[in-house]
C-alpha cells in the first residue's frame, strides 16, 4: 500500500512500516512539505532530552504544528548558516512495533538512526564529517475522515539526549 | 578535526593586541595556539573568579552537583548547615572520584576504588579495613580538599583555585549593578534554573562565544534566517526588527567593563520573541517589589559577560567550558523566574528552545559561525583580527566603562584588554 492510503480495519504493521519508511524517504528527499503533509494538523514532534516535563524543563526540540512549519521554513526558505550547505541524511528505520491498536488510532515504536553530513570542502572545520545518531521512536498514528492514517505525535529520544550536541538543525 | 599546532613558547604575549587610538587589531593565534592556550588555562583559568553553579541546583541540605572548575573536577554541595561548599571530586587515597553522578542527594561520598567514605562536607568518615594504617596515620589530612575560594552573588556561584584571590565583590566591580537588573527581573528578586540543560560543543575556540554574545554587529546578517521566520509568523516585521536594532541615539549600547566584562544592551526585546515584559500584571508586580523608578532599568535587555566563563541572558545562564584550543563546551542553562505565572515561564522556555536550543533557529548559526572563524584563523600569514570598530565614537562612562554603539566593537575591546593583561599579569583585580 502507499502511504497514508485509505485502509479499512486496524492498523496492521506493514502499514505502520510503511508510512515511517514514506516518512524517511521524504525528509531524505528533502520533500520537507511532503513530510509535513505526513501529520496531522494538531501534530507534535518532540525531541526530549533527560526530564519529560516540557510545561517546567527545557526540550531539544518540542515543535507544534506551527513551529514544524517554521522549522522547514527556515529548511527550505532561508540562508540558514548552520544549513549552508545543507545536511545530507539517511533515515534507517528497524524494530518496528505496533503496540497499542484501536480502530483509528495506533501507538508504534521503532529504532532510528540518522546519518548525517554536510558535503563542502573537506579541508574546513565541519565539513565532510559523518555521523550517526541513533534514537528511539514513539508514534502516534490517527486515522482521518479520509481514512488516510497520519502521525499525531512523534517522539525521538535520541540515545545522547542530554549530551552536547552540534548542529541538530536538519530533521531527524 | 586537525591536530592542534606545535606549541610554540615563542610567541610573545605583549605583540598578540595592538591596541591604538584609531585601530584595534589581535593576532589569530589566539585561537589555534597550543601554548596560548596553556598558558590561558593557567593565568586566566587557574586564576579567575569562575561561574561554577546556581544555588537553586541546591536547595536542600545535602543535595550536590558535579562539574569543573576549569579543568578540574569538584562537587558543589549543601550541608546539614545550609552553607554551600565546594571540594575537589577527588579522593585523597588514590585519586578516584568519589562521586560518580551528575547531581544528586548524598549525606555521604563513598569512594569506588577501596571505600573510604567522605560525608558531604568533605571530612572523611570511614576507611576500609583502617587497622593496615596503624595508629600513626593523620586522617585529618585525607579529608577532600576544599576549593580554595567560593563566593555566591545574587544566587551565582563562583570559585577560584587562587587562594589569594580579591574578594569576588571587588572583582565584579560595577557589574555587579547589572547583575541586580538581571535577577530583579523576578518580582521577587529570585531567578531559579531548570534542571535540564542545552549543552553544545562546537570546534573552535572558547573565546569565540565570548565575543559572539556581546556582538550587536552580526544580528541582522548571522540571524537573518530568524529575522525570516519573525516576518513570516507575523510576530515582528523584518523592517521594524532591522530598524530597532540599529537606532542611533537610543538606549541601545554596547559596553566594555573592567575585568573583561561586557554588555549589550537593548531597550526591547531579542528579535521581537515573546515579549513578557510587556505585561501589564508582570510589570505591576515588579513595580510593587522594586519600585517605579527601577522598571526601565530592570526591563533593558542585556547580555552580560563575566569575564572569562559566564555570560548572563534574558533566558538563560550561558557557561563556557574550554576543552582545547579548537574545541569548547558550552552550556545554555535556562532561567525559571521565581514569582511570576508557572505559565508565562513555560513560554520562555518555548521562545528559548526557539532562538537557543542545539536544535533552534539561532544560536546554531552562530556556532556554525565560529567553526567558520575557526578555518579561517587557519590562516596565520594573514595574522589581524579587526576590533577598530566604533573606536571612534565610544565614550567613557563613570565607572571607567566603555560605552559604543550597539554595534561597536566596544566589549570585544575590553574583552582582549584584559585577556592581554592577565596572559602577562595573572591575577585579578579590584575595579
Ligand atoms: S582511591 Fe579512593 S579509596 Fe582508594
Ligand atoms: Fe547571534
Amino acid at each position: 500500500m502507499t502511504a497514508g492510503a485509505a485502509a479499512s480495519g486496524p492498523l496492521s504493521r506493514e502499514q505502520a512500516e510503511a508510512l515511517l519508511f514514506e516518512e524517511a524517504a521524504r525528509l531524505d528527499d528533502r520533500d520537507l512539505h511532503g513530510w509535513l503533509e505526513l501529520f496531522t494538523d494538531d501534530a507534535i514532534y518532540w525531541l526530549p532530552m533527560g526530564i519529560e516535563d516540557p510545561d517546567r524543563e527545557p526540550s531539544l526540540i518540542l515543535d507544534d504544528r506551527s513551529r514544524m512549519e517554521e522549522r522547514v521554513f527556515r529548511l527550505l526558505d532561508t540562508a540558514a548558516h548552520a544549513q549552508t550547505p545543507p545536511s545530507r541524511t539517511q533515515h534507517d528505520i528497524t524494530n518496528v512495533r505496533v503496540v497499542n491498536v484501536e480502530l483509528d488510532r495506533a501507538q508504534v515504536t521503532c529504532h532510528l538512526v540518522v546519518h548525517e553530513v554536510r558535503i563542502g570542502d573537506p579541508s574546513q572545520v565541519g565539513m565532510a564529517q559523518a555521523r550517526s545518531l541513533p534514537g528511539r521512536c514513539e508514534y502516534e498514528l490517527r486515522r482521518g475522515g479520509d481514512g488516510r492514517w497520519r502521525i499525531a505525535r512523534k517522539v525521538v529520544r535520541l540515545l545522547t539526549r542530554e549530551l552536547p550536541q552540534y548542529n541538530l538543525t536538519f530533521i531527524v | 578535526m586537525r591536530a592542534a599546532p606545535t606549541p610554540d613558547p615563542s610567541i610573545d604575549v605583549a605583540g598578540l593586541v595592538i591596541d591604538e587610538p584609531h585601530r584595534f587589531r589581535v593576532d589569530g593565534r589566539v585561537h589555534t595556539d597550543a601554548h596560548l592556550f596553556s598558558l590561558e588555562m593557567q593565568r586566566i583559568w587557574e586564576r579567575s573568579w569562575l561561574y561554577v553553579g546556581h544555588e537553586s541546583e541546591i536547595r536542600q541540605p545535602g543535595d550536590y552537583r558535579t562539574t569543573v572548575l576549569g579543568r578540574q573536577p569538584i562537587i558543589l554541595s549543601r550541608g546539614e548547615d545550609g552553607s554551600i561548599r565546594a571540594m575537589f571530586n577527588r579522593c585523597m587515597h588514590r585519586g578516584a572520584v568519589v562521586c560518580r553522578a551528575e547531581r544528586g542527594h548524598a549525606n555521604h561520598f563513598r569512594c569506588p576504588y577501596h571505600n573510604w567514605v567522605y560525608r558531604n562536607d568533605g571530612t572523611l568518615v570511614g576507611m576500609a579495613q583502617k587497622s593496615g594504617y596503624g595508629d600513626s596515620f593523620d586522617t585529618s589530612e585525607m579529608n577532600l580538599v576544599a576549593v580554595p575560594r567560593l563566593e555566591v552573588y545574587r544566587g551565582l556561584i563562583f570559585a577560584c583555585l587562587d587562594p589569594e584571590v580579591i574578594p569576588l565583590r571587588d572583582r565584579l566591580g560595577p557589574t555587579a549593578w547589572y547583575i541586580d537588573q538581571w535577577a530583579d527581573r523576578s518580582p521577587v528578586g529570585r531567578i531559579a534554573v531548570t534542571e535540564g540543560v542545552h549543552r553544545y560543543q562546537y570546534p573552535g575556540n572558547w573565546k569565540f562565544q565570548l565575543e559572539n554574545g556581546v556582538d550587536g554587529y552580526h544580528g541582522n546578517y548571522v540571524h537573518e534566517s530568524f529575522v525570516k521566520i519573525l516576518n513570516r509568523s507575523g510576530d515582528r516585521k523584518q523592517q521594524e526588527v532591522v530598524r530597532t536594532r540599529n537606532r542611533v541615539g537610543s538606549n541601545n549600547c554596547a559596553k566594555g567593563l573592567p575585568h573583561g566584562d561586557g554588555l549589550l544592551e537593548r531597550e526591547d526585546g531579542m528579535l521581537g520573541t515573546f515579549d513578557y515584559a510587556s505585561l501589564d500584571d508582570y510589570r505591576q508586580a515588579l513595580v510593587e517589589t522594586h519600585g517605579q523608578d527601577r522598571l526601565a532599568d530592570i526591563l533593558t535587555q542585556r547580555n552580560i559577560l563575566i569575564f572569562p566563563n559566564v555570560y548572563l541572558f534574558e533566558s538563560h545562564i550561558r557557561v563556557m567550558r574550554p576543552i582545547s584550543p579548537t574545541s569548547t563546551l558550552v552550556d545554555t542553562i535556562p532561567t525559571w523566574i521565581e514569582g511570576i505565572d508557572d505559565a508565562l515561564n513555560t513560554r520562555r522556555l518555548r521562545e528559548h528552545e526557539r532562538f537557543f536550543g542545539p536544535s533552534s533557529f539561532g544560536a546554531t548559526d552562530d556556532i556554525e559561525i565560529f567553526v567558520l572563524n575557526q578555518t579561517g584563523v587557519q590562516a596565520e600569514a594573514a595574522r589581524w583580527l579587526d576590533f577598530s570598530r566604533g573606536l571612534a565614537r565610544e565614550r567613557v562612562g563613570k565607572h571607567g566603562e566603555r560605552i559604543g554603539h550597539s554595534t561597536d566593537e566596544t566589549p570585544q575591546r575590553a574583552m582582549y584588554r584584559e585577556w592581554q593583561r592577565r596572559m602577562l599579569v595573572g591575577e585579578e583585580m579590584a575595579s
